[in-house]
């Protein structure tokens, strides 16, 4: 039924050209060598079809035209060309667990995946779909709702492979498990890379995303998609790090959902990327759970980086906190759209969120949107968003005391950014990044 | 307790749900080019206007009415609704004898008795008040005390025959036709409002008020409203509403302009009590309502402040486009929703000239089954140095079946503007009640004083002569809703 109606929607469209087409022909020709159900893919591919790639109509991509950037001709073919190498300066943590994906693929050959704790899986998708066919099913693509987001559609239809892991119940681990996302392309590209995370009941994980791309000398759109599940008391430590430089068009979406007191803190930090679109939205599904969601995004030049956070208070007595900081510079964009939801179950909710902006120059633009969306009484929400240009106080006082203008504006900017950079538990990590912001800032 | 409390809440009566007999005279039902043009003979009107009305028919003929809002109705059937109605016999009145008894009862039923108002001329505090009456105005007071100033306050009909040169050069400048959807109908089926000039330097002697009616069944209410400070002037305009208990929904779709010059202040107070509906959610009145002032000068100003506790569904948004270098503009609003009413209502805030401010204090308080959310915007465009906004949005929280949301929306283009946000959603808090009551104040006392003191930062924007009445209807509006 459904392919027949992907047929009509074929033929109907075959001759208008649009990127929407394009994905749909690839579609057709390679969704029998997909891993997983095919009809779950067909649905997908119908929603995504059905919605098009969103534009600025659209409440939710109001200051994103997506549409209008991701323009021209691409290809879907990803090849693996990477050598070890080249990795080693991604390998950013040296004692955690390293899974190289390479173009959306999962590369064995330049994992480090060896002495893996007792309870710990970490494999490719497609292997954990023949493996591991309960577990996998339960929660595979069952939180990310194709409806709701025409790249979640996308991602569900034509996810090439990605990352699986999982954790046992009570089982905590020390190291980190690091995720390097690694795009290498001489042609304009689609890559759709999807990983699922289940942390068990009483679990403890630190887990980090990078997005890089190097050698590239064409466009790459990725489309990524992650699930995470956060069973009851477990704790997840999450870090996602966006450094894609020029050639980098970059679709982030993490799709949490938590369970009775759980803990789930995340960490996005962006600091490069021409476009960089984040989604994120954490349901809170049970009581007692505690959710802490932080980003720093450092623009320049005429990059655009839009986050767009939900958080979904389903059940009562939950905390989340959240704070967005950032720096614009250049001709860039910054986009902050928060969203709280607080559903009319969930009384005794405290629900805070702050958004703070530094602009520094002429050209930049700065846009926020934090919403509050209550129907509950018994609650406490709060959002708070400012945004300014440095002190000018502050600068005098530093320069009374023998700084000069840079430097003490330079102090500024560290001081400002420490609020979210001070949130990372882990120490080789917070230095990496404090390194990355000291170069940003000369 | 709480729910007992509730239960006598929601079974209050709408106090000016009254309707007047008075013959009135209709239009046919319906929505047309022949509508336009027998609206426009009806007000005999030059043909500059009659064009006018028909481009904007043409524009929003054109259109889809919009669905972004976070409101949910069954959409109006255009063609259902009688877009003139004037109060029978419509003649030309010099005095207050002349006016029709039914209609003068209907103003005491709504607490403006014109006659108190001409024993009081020659007091201080003065109102002049244009009464406006299903779309047509009835009755403008005191214009001859206004005239002696220059300053010119009638009816928009009366305007246009009139002053013709200044409705030509100002009307549709702030908010055209093709600003959205039913400033579009406004501008095609508008069929009166009120007009107001502050010739320069001048500072208006007393407040200047209107007060709609929405009386005959099966009509809409377009009006215009247009107010025109000149340079270095003031005015403190006011507006109330009311309109009776009718099972079906009645469509309110006003447009309000103001311009201020240099150095003019303009002070735009509403207080919007509009039939709310029954306690089912059945009939009330939709009111969409365009208002936009623009601070065209330097220095210039202009405030908005609004208690709305009527109407079915808001969905209004009084903006100012700060033009001119240091002006100002504020929003001051209370919204309450109780039963099934859906508000969604905020400000847009557009600096352009430099060293612009701008503040914005939004009250909400939901209740029953009701949704109340603000939506508003700051825009710093490139060039606008030295912006500054603070805007601040608090929701309050009776009974756990409303809801209470904030959409704001930022958008900044300057490096040195300063602009801060803040909201919070909570209900009435157990200490704050316990220490009123520890102190011998009741529930019902305590709740009213913490809502009175949480809307006070607005209440106290309004003027003396509106205040008290927004102090009675939040009272009323609200009692007993929390137990």
């Amino acid at each position: 039924m459904t392919a027949i109606i992907i047929e009509n929607i074929k033929t109907k469209v075959s001759t208008t050209g649009k990127l929407e087409d394009l994905l749909i022909s690839e579609f057709e020709s390679t969704k029998n060598s997909l891993f997983g159900n095919i009809f779950l893919r067909e649905q997908a591919m119908k929603s995504f079809y059905g919605q098009g790639i969103p534009n600025r109509k659209q409440e939710e991509y109001k200051y994103l035209n997506i549409d209008l950037h991701l323009k021209g001709e691409y290809t879907l073919k990803n090849n693996k060309t990477l050598a070890s190498k080249q990795i080693e300066p991604l390998r950013i943590l040296k004692d955690a667990f390293t899974i190289v994906v390479e173009n959306g693929v999962f590369n064995t050959d330049l994992s480090t995946l060896t002495n893996l704790p007792e309870g710990l899986t970490i494999c490719s998708l497609s292997e954990a779909y023949k493996k591991y066919p309960q577990i996998f099913e339960k929660h595979y693509a069952q939180y990310a709702d194709i409806n709701t987001d025409a790249f979640i559609a996308l991602n569900t239809a034509m996810a090439k492979d990605g990352v699986f892991i999982h954790v046992k119940k009570n089982l905590a681990i020390a190291n980190p498990i690091h995720i390097i996302h690694i795009s290498k392309q001489d042609q304009n590209s689609i890559i759709n890379p999807r990983n699922l995370i289940i942390v068990d009941a009483n679990a403890q994980a630190k887990i980090i995303e990078s997005y890089e791309i190097i050698d590239s000398t064409a466009k790459v759109f990725n489309n990524s998609l992650t699930e995470i599940v956060v069973e009851a008391d477990a704790i997840v430590d999450h870090y996602k790090i966006q450094d894609e430089k020029s050639f980098g068009y970059l679709l982030s979406t993490s799709q949490v959902i938590q369970k009775k007191q759980s803990v789930f803190s995340t960490h996005t930090f962006t600091l490069s990327g021409s476009l960089v679109r984040n989604n994120l939205n954490v349901i809170l599904d049970d009581e007692g759970i505690e959710s802490n969601l932080n980003g720093l995004y450092l623009t320049n030049e005429t990059q655009i980086i839009d986050n767009h956070t939900l958080v979904d208070h389903r059940k009562p007595k939950c905390n989340s906190n959240e704070l967005y900081k950032g720096i614009i510079d250049g001709k860039s964009t910054a986009t902050f759209n928060g969203k709280i939801f607080v559903r009319k179950d969930a009384q005794k909710t405290n629900a805070f969120q702050s958004n703070k902006n530094i602009l520094l120059s002429d050209d930049g633009t700065i846009n926020t949107k934090p919403q509050l969306e209550i129907y509950a009484d018994d609650v406490k929400c709060s959002h708070g968003t400012s945004t300014g240009k440095l002190d000018e106080d502050k600068i005098f006082y530093l320069r009374a005391r023998g700084l000069s203008e840079t430097s003490a504006k330079k102090l500024l900017m560290h001081a400002f950014a420490s609020e979210v950079v001070d949130t990372i538990k882990i120490n080789e990590l917070r230095e990496y990044i404090e390194a990355k912001i000291t170069i940003r800032f000369e | 307790m709480a729910n007992e409390i509730l239960e006598e809440k929601i079974n209050e009566e709408y106090k000016y749900g009254f309707v007047t007999d008075i013959e009135a005279d209709n239009a046919p039902k319906g929505l047309n080019e022949d509508i336009i043009r027998f609206i426009s003979k009806k007000k005999n009107e030059p043909e500059w206007m009659l064009e006018n009305r028909l481009k904007a028919l043409r524009y929003w003929l054109t259109l889809e009415e919009p669905s972004w809002a976070h409101v949910s109705y069954n959409k109006p059937n255009f063609q259902d609704i009688i877009y003139y109605s004037a109060p029978k016999p419509k003649k030309v009145l010099n005095s207050l004898d002349e006016v029709d008894p039914e209609l003068l009862k209907t103003f005491e039923k709504l607490g403006i008795s014109i006659e108190e108002q001409k024993r009081l001329s020659g007091v201080e505090s003065r109102v002049a008040v244009d009464i406006i009456m299903d779309s047509v105005s009835v009755k403008t007071t005191f214009k001859e005390v206004l005239s002696e100033k220059g300053i010119i306050f009638c009816s928009f009909g009366e305007a246009v025959q009139e002053h013709p040169e200044l409705i030509k050069k100002y009307m549709g400048t702030v908010v055209p036709f093709t600003d959205n959807y039913y400033a579009a109908l406004n501008a095609a089926v508008f069929t009166d409002g009120s007009f107001c000039y502050i010739p320069k330097g001048v500072r208006c002697p007393m407040e200047l008020s209107t007060y709609f009616r929405i009386n005959s069944a099966g009509t809409g209410q377009f009006e215009r409203t247009l107010i025109i400070a000149d340079e270095d002037s003031y005015v403190s305009y006011l507006e109330g509403c009311t309109a009776p208990m009718r099972d079906e929904n009645q469509l309110h779709a006003a447009v309000v302009e103001l311009a201020a010059h240099k150095g003019a202040e303009i002070k735009y107070s509403t207080v919007q009590n509009w039939y709310p509906g029954d306690k089912n959610g059945l009939g009330g009145i939709f009111n969409f309502v365009t208002k936009r002032g623009i601070c065209l000068g330097d220095n210039s100003k202009i405030s908005w402040t609004q208690v709305e506790t009527g109407s079915a569904i808001t969905w209004k948004y009084p903006s100012v486009i700060l033009k001119g270098d240091n002006s100002v503009g504020e929003f001051y609003s209370v919204a309450v929703t109780n039963n099934y009413q859906q508000a969604d209502t905020g400000t847009k805030m557009m600096h352009l000239g430099k060293n612009t401010r701008s503040t914005i204090i939004s009250k909400g308080i939901s209740a029953g089954y009701s949704n109340n959310s603000y939506r508003g915007l700051v825009r710093i465009a490139k060039g606008a140095s030295n912006a500054r906004n603070f805007s601040q949005c608090d929701s309050l929280l009776m009974g756990d079946k409303c809801g209470a949301h904030t959409f704001p929306y930022i958008e900044i283009k300057d490096k040195t503007a300063i602009v801060e946000h803040e909201a919070t959603t909570s209900k009435i808090g157990e200490d704050q009640l316990f220490y009123c009551k520890q102190r011998g104040i009741d529930n019902e006392k305590a709740i009213g004083l913490i809502v009175n003191g949480y809307c006070k930062e607005v209440l106290n924007k309004l003027p003396m002569e509106f205040a008290v009445e927004a102090q009675k209807l939040l009272a009323v509006s609200l009692e007993g809703s929390v137990g």
